[in-house]
C-alpha cells in the first residue's frame, strides 16, 4: 500500500549496497554526480555480511583454534575449548565496524542514503518503497542507474532452508554452536572453505558432490591438495551423488540421502545440513522490464565493457551482471560505472581478476593456467616452486603447495599464476600487478624479494620458468 | 562473420624475417584471393604478398617500416559476409590512411626513428600488453590499443607510446564506441568534464614534454641526458649493462611519477646511436666536412625541430644522418660480416690479354645482336670459370663443416655481383656449362636488370656455387673481392682496357699497348691452397686469352 508517494530526482540512482554498489555510489559522489544509494537490508551487501568477511573471520578463529591444539611438534600443548556463540559475537563486531565505515563512508562522500527496496517503474523512474513498517514509497527520477543487487544462494528442490536443519552459507556463519555432524551440499568454494572451518571446530563433516572432485574450476594438482588436507582433517567425501532429500533421524539428528546418476542411494546421519550449489542473481522485483532491461537464461543481467545494459545509461556490476561472481570484480565495475557515467575514459579492460579460495592451504588465481594459454595461442612455459624448498613456509610449519607461473615463452610476459598454500590469497596479488603491468618473467625474478618470506617463492617460481631457479631444480 | 589470421608466408626458401615496407590496402577494404595486400622486403628481393582470402581486411597488425618474422600474424580478414563498417574495424580506419599506399606519418616516423629491434611481433592470442594506465590513456585519446607500437620489453605498451601513436595519425579517430549521444565517448579529454578529478589527465599537464618528441629521441644525435636517477625496469637495466649504457644517460621523455623511465628500446637506440656515431665518424671514407661550429652556423635550432627537447641543441651540434640498417643493407652487411670472418680469405691477382677475346666479340657481336642479344664479355668469362672449375673443382665446393666435409658441387650456378640502388645483390645464372653464350648472355642481361629494380624472386637468388663481381665495369683494375659464404671463390673482373704489355717481336723485348683483363681471384684458404688458386686462374686466363679453346668444352 503506497502511504506517500514522495517524487524525488538524482544524477545516479545505485540500487544496492554491496561491493559493488557501494563503491560505484561513493565514486560516483566523488565525481561530483548527486548520486542516491538504496540499500534493502545492509550496508556491505553480502559480502561484508554473509560472505567473504564473516567467514574469514571464522576461518581465522578455528584454524587458530586447531593450530594450537596441533602444535605439539613446536612444543606447544594445548587443548582450545571454542566458545561459537563468543567467536560469532566477535564475528559480528567486525562486521559492525565494516558496515558501520561503509555508511559513514557513503555520508562523508555526499551520497543519498536510502533505506528500501528499489524497482523501477520505467527508462528513468525507480519506486523505492521504505524499509520497515508503515513506511511511505518514493518515486526517483534517475539520469543514470547502477544496478548492483548481487546475488544470493541457490535453493535446491526439498532443502528450503531453515535455521533448524538446512543452512544456507549465511546459516553457517551464524551458527551459536557446532553440530557435531555437518553435512555438506556441495564441494565448490563455499562448500569447501565451510567445510574447513567446521572440521576445525570439531565437527565430522561429510561432503556431497554431484561432479567427482571438489572446486570444479581449478586444475587438478590444485585440488588434490586441497582435498588431501580436508581429509586429513576428518572431511569424508562422497562424489557423484546428488542431495535427494532429507529426513528426521532416530537419533535426533537428520538423516541426508543422495544419489548418484545410476540411482544408487545412499544415507547420511547427520546433525545439520549446509547446502552450498553456488549462487543466483538477485533481478527479481527489480521490474527490469519496465525499464526496458533483459535478463539472460540464468538470470543475469548482460552488460558491456563499461558495465552498461541494454539501456545505456543503465548500468548493471557485480553478481547481478554476471560472473565472475567476485567482490573485487564488483567493485571495479562499480568504479568504471560511475566513471563511465561521470565522462571519464573507464572501462573494464583489465588482464585478469585474481580469485583466492580460503581453504586450507589457501588457493590464489589470476589469469590464464598453462592449457588456457595455450588455448589462446600462447606458447606457454611454465615455471614452479614448491613450498617445501620455501624457508619461511617451514617456518610456519606449512609446506603443502606450491607457486606456479605462467608465461610466454616468446616474449616472457606473465599470463598467469596458480598459488596453493601459506597465504596464497595475499601472494597471487603480486602476480596480479605483472599480468597488469605487462611484465616479463625476468621482470618478476630480477625484483628482489624479502627473504625469508613466502613470496619468494613467487620470484622462484619465475626464476624456474627462465630455467634459473636456485632453490629448486630446473625443469 | 569469421575473422581469418594470415601470416607473413614463408617468401623464399630459408627467409626468416621481412621488412613490411608497404601496405597496399588499408582496413576495410575489399580484397580478393590473390591480390597483392603487401610489399614485403626480404633478404634481398621485394616481394608482394598476395591475400589467401576472398573478404574485408579487417585488422593490419603491422607498422610499415616493421621487421615481421616469417609466421607471424600481419593482417586479419573478415570472410564471408560484408564486414565493414562494423565497429571492431572503424577505430583502425584512421590508421593507414586511405588507399593509396602512402605511409602515415606515424609510420614513418617509427621507421626512422627506432632501431632494427623495434616492434615485437603482436602476440599470438591479439592481447595487447600494457599497463592499465597506458590503456586508460588510449581511450581518453581514442586510441585502438592494439594498434600501438609498444616500445617496452616484448612490445609492451607504455603511456609515451601510447601518447605518440595519437600524436602521429589517430587525430580524429573514431571512438570505438558503439554509439550512444549519452554515453561518453573516449574522444579527447572532455573540457566540460569541470572539477573532475583524472589521474591520466592530472600526469599528462604536470608531464613532461610534447609526445612528439619521444619518436624523434632516438634518431636524435646520441647526447647523454646524465640524469641523477632514472626509472628502468630490472630486464631495461641489464640491456644496459649488456651494451655498456648508462641508463641515466639515455634520453627519454617519458616519464613516471615525474620520473624519467626509460625502456629497454630506449637503451638499445642509444647504445646505436652511439655506435653508429663513431662508425661514421671514423670509417667515412667520402669526404667529410671539416667540423662545423654549429653555435656558429646558427642553424643548430633548425634540426628537424623535434630533436630538440631531448638535449641543449647547443651542445649537440650533430648533423649526421641516421639511416636505417636493415632489409637488404643489413643482410648484406650481416653477409659480409659471416663470409670474412669465417673464410680466412687469400686473393691472387693476375692478367690475362685478351687481344683475341675482345677480336672474337667483335666478331659475334654482330650475330648477336641479329638475335636481339647484346653480347658482352661476361658469358665469355663464364665459359672460362666453367672450363677452370671443371678443372679444378675445389673451387666449385662448399665447406660444411659441421659434418667434417667438402662438397664438390657438380652444377657450375655462377652468382653474378650486380649493383643497385639497395645495395649488393647476386641473382645466379643456373648451369652455365649447359648454356651457349647468346644465352647466357640474355640471361645475365636479364637477371641484371630485374635486380636493379628489385623485381628478382628470392629463389633466384639462392643456389650459387661461385661468383663473379665485375668492379670493372666501373672502373679499376684490382680488388679483394669477398667470398660470397658458403661458397669457396669468386673472381673479380677489371676493366679491360689496353695496357703495356711486354711482347717478344723478333727476338726482343718491348712493350707494347694491348688489351687486358685483370684478374682478382678471393679463395677460401680452408678449402682451397694458393697454388690451386693459381693453376685455376692460369687455366681461365688460358680460355680468355685462346677463345677457341672454349670450344673444347
Amino acid at each position: 500500500m503506497v502511504v506517500g508517494d514522495i517524487a524525488t530526482g538524482t544524477e545516479v540512482l545505485v540500487i544496492g549496497a554491496g561491493p559493488g554498489g557501494y563503491v560505484a555510489a561513493i565514486r560516483a559522489a566523488q565525481e561530483g554526480l548527486d548520486t542516491t544509494l538504496v540499500e534493502k537490508d545492509a550496508y556491505g551487501g553480502a559480502c561484508l555480511n554473509r560472505g567473504c568477511i564473516p567467514s574469514k573471520a571464522l576461518i581465522t578463529g578455528s584454524g587458530l583454534a586447531h593450530e594450537a591444539g596441533n602444535a605439539e611438534s613446536m612444543g606447544i600443548h594445548a587443548d582450545p575449548a571454542v566458545d561459537m556463540g563468543k567467536m560469532v559475537e566477535w564475528k559480528d563486531g567486525v562486521v559492525d565496524r565494516l558496515t558501520g565505515g561503509v555508511e559513514k563512508l557513503c555520508k562523508a562522500n555526499g551520497v543519498n542514503l536510502i533505506e528500501g527496496t528499489a524497482s523501477f517503474a520505467d527508462e528513468h523512474t525507480a519506486r523505492v518503497a521504505h524499509g520497515g513498517e508503515g513506511q511511505g514509497s518514493e518515486s526517483i527520477e534517475f539520469e543514470h542507474a547502477i544496478i548492483a543487487t548481487g546475488s544470493r544462494p541457490i535453493q535446491i528442490p526439498g532443502f528450503e532452508f531453515s535455521e533448524d536443519h538446512v543452512w544456507s552459507s549465511a546459516d553457517a556463519l551464524d551458527a551459536d554452536s557446532v553440530p557435531d555432524r555437518l553435512g555438506i551440499v556441495g564441494g565448490g568454494y563455499i562448500g569447501m572453505e565451510l567445510a574447513t572451518t567446521y572440521a576445525k571446530l570439531g565437527a565430522e563433516v561429510t561432503v556431497v558432490e554431484m561432479l567427482d572432485d571438489i572446486l570444479d574450476p581449478y586444475e587438478d594438482d590444485v585440488k588434490r591438495i586441497v582435498r588431501t588436507r580436508a581429509e586429513e582433517l576428518g572431511v569424508e567425501f562422497h562424489f557423484g551423488e546428488g542431495a535427494s532429500e532429507w529426513s528426521e533421524g532416530a537419533d535426533g539428528g537428520y538423516l541426508l540421502h543422495t544419489e548418484t546418476e545410476g540411482g544408487e542411494e545412499s544415507t547420511y546421519g547427520v546433525d545439520k545440513i549446509l547446502v552450498a550449489v553456488g549462487r543466483r542473481p538477485v533481478a527479481d522485483g527489480l521490474d527490469l522490464d519496465e525499464a526496458g532491461i533483459e535478463t539472460d537464461d540464468r538470470g543475469f543481467i548482460e552488460t558491456d565493457d563499461r558495465t552498461r545494459t541494454a539501456v545505456e545509461h543503465i548500468h548493471a556490476v557485480g553478481d547481478v551482471a554476471g560472473d565472475p561472481m567476485l567482490a573485487h570484480a564488483a567493485s571495479k565495475e562499480g568504479i568504471v560505472a560511475a566513471e563511465v557515467i561521470a565522462g571519464e575514459p573507464a572501462a573494464m579492460d583489465q588482464q585478469a581478476i585474481p580469485a583466492a579460495v580460503f581453504t586450507d592451504p589457501e588457493i590464489g588465481t589470476v589469469g590464464l593456467t598453462e592449457d588456457e594459454a595455450e588455448v589462446e595461442g600462447f606458447d606457454p612455459v611454465v615455471g614452479e616452486m614448491p613450498f617445501n624448498a620455501s624457508g619461511r613456509a617451514m617456518t610456519t610449519g606449512h609446506t603443502e603447495g606450491f607457486v606456479r607461473i605462467v608465461a610466454d615463452d616468446e616474449t616472457g610476459f606473465v599470463l598467469g599464476a596458480q598459488i596453493v598454500g601459506p597465504e596464497a590469497s595475499e601472494l597471487i596479488a603480486e602476480v596480479a600487478l605483472a599480468i597488469e603491468m605487462g611484465a616479463t618473467l625476468e621482470d618478476v625474478a630480477a625484483t628482489v624479494h624479502t627473504h625469508p618470506t613466502l613470496a619468494e617463492a613467487v620470484m622462484e617460481a619465475a626464476e624456474n620458468a627462465r630455467g634459473q631457479a636456485i632453490h629448486t631444480l630446473n625443469r | 562473420m569469421p575473422v581469418k589470421e594470415f601470416k607473413l608466408p614463408d617468401v623464399g626458401e630459408g627467409v626468416a624475417e621481412g621488412e613490411l615496407v608497404t601496405w597496399l590496402v588499408a582496413p576495410g577494404d575489399r580484397v580478393e584471393e590473390d591480390q597483392p595486400v603487401a610489399e614485403v622486403e626480404t633478404d634481398k628481393a621485394l616481394v608482394e604478398v598476395p591475400s589467401s582470402y576472398d573478404g574485408t581486411v579487417e585488422e593490419l597488425f603491422v607498422e610499415e617500416g616493421e621487421m615481421v618474422p616469417v609466421g607471424d600474424v600481419i593482417i586479419s580478414f573478415r570472410v564471408g559476409e560484408e564486414g565493414a563498417g562494423d565497429e571492431a574495424a572503424a577505430p583502425d580506419e584512421s590508421e593507414t590512411a586511405g588507399d593509396d599506399a602512402e605511409p602515415e606519418p606515424a609510420a614513418a616516423a617509427d621507421a626512422a626513428g627506432s632501431d632494427a629491434t623495434d616492434a615485437e611481433p603482436d602476440t599470438p592470442s591479439g592481447r595487447t600488453f600494457a599497463p592499465p594506465s597506458a590503456r586508460r590513456l588510449a581511450r581518453e585519446l581514442g586510441v585502438d590499443i592494439a594498434a600501438v607500437d609498444g616500445s617496452g620489453p616484448g612490445g609492451r605498451i607504455g603511456e609515451a607510446d601510447v601518447r605518440a601513436h595519437a600524436e602521429g595519425g589517430a587525430g580524429g579517430a573514431d571512438a570505438a564506441d558503439s554509439g550512444s549521444d549519452e554515453a561518453p565517448a573516449p574522444t579527447p579529454i572532455d573540457a566540460g568534464s569541470g572539477g573532475r578529478k583524472s589521474a591520466v589527465k592530472k600526469r599528462g599537464d604536470d608531464g613532461s614534454a610534447e609526445p612528439s618528441a619521444t619518436t624523434a629521441a632516438p634518431s636524435a644525435a646520441p647526447e647523454p641526458a646524465g640524469r641523477e636517477t632514472t626509472l628502468a625496469t630490472p630486464a631495461t637495466r641489464k640491456v644496459a649493462r649488456e651494451l655498456g649504457v648508462d641508463v641515466d644517460d639515455v634520453p627519454t621523455d617519458a616519464t613516471r611519477d615525474g620520473e624519467a623511465f626509460v625502456t629497454g628500446d630506449d637503451v638499445r637506440a642509444y647504445a646505436e646511436a652511439l655506435e653508429s656515431e663513431t662508425a661514421d665518424s671514423a670509417a667515412e671514407s667520402a669526404p667529410e666536412p671539416s667540423p662545423v661550429d654549429v653555435s656558429a652556423s646558427g642553424d643548430a635550432a633548425g634540426a628537424g625541430g623535434a630533436a630538440g627537447s631531448a638535449a641543449e641543441p647547443s651542445a649537440s651540434g650533430s648533423t649526421d644522418e641516421t639511416i636505417p640498417y636493415r632489409g637488404v643493407r643489413r643482410t648484406i652487411g650481416k653477409q659480409m660480416e659471416r663470409s670474412v670472418y669465417t673464410a680466412p680469405h687469400v686473393t691472387h691477382h693476375d692478367t690475362a690479354e685478351v687481344d683475341a677475346l675482345v677480336e672474337a666479340r667483335e666478331e659475334l657481336k654482330p650475330r648477336a645482336e641479329e638475335r636481339g642479344v647484346k653480347l658482352t664479355y661476361m658469358p665469355f668469362v663464364m665459359k672460362a670459370i666453367v672450363a677452370g672449375l671443371k678443372e679444378y673443382p675445389s673451387l666449385n665446393s662448399e665447406l660444411r663443416e659441421e659434418d667434417e666435409e667438402i662438397v664438390l658441387k657438380k652444377e657450375y650456378n655462377l652468382g653474378i655481383a650486380v649493383a643497385t640502388d639497395a645495395g649488393l645483390m647476386v641473382p645466379v645464372v643456373e648451369d652455365v656449362d649447359e648454356k651457349g653464350l647468346f644465352e647466357l648472355a640474355a640471361e645475365v642481361r636479364d637477371l641484371a636488370s630485374r635486380a636493379r629494380e628489385r623485381k628478382l624472386k628470392p629463389a633466384e637468388m639462392k643456389g650459387g656455387t661461385f661468383s663473379i663481381t665485375n668492379f670493372g665495369a666501373i672502373g679499376g683494375e684490382y680488388a679483394t673481392p669477398i667470398i660470397n659464404y658458403p661458397e669457396t671463390a669468386i673472381l673479380g673482373l677489371g676493366a679491360i682496357e689496353e695496357r703495356p704489355v711486354v711482347r717478344e717481336r723478333d727476338g726482343t723485348s718491348e712493350v707494347v699497348p694491348a688489351p687486358t683483363l685483370p684478374l682478382s681471384l678471393s679463395i677460401d684458404h680452408r678449402v682451397i691452397d694458393g697454388a690451386v688458386a693459381a693453376e685455376f686462374a692460369n687455366t681461365v686466363m688460358e680460355h680468355l686469352e685462346h677463345p677457341l679453346l672454349l670450344l673444347s668444352h
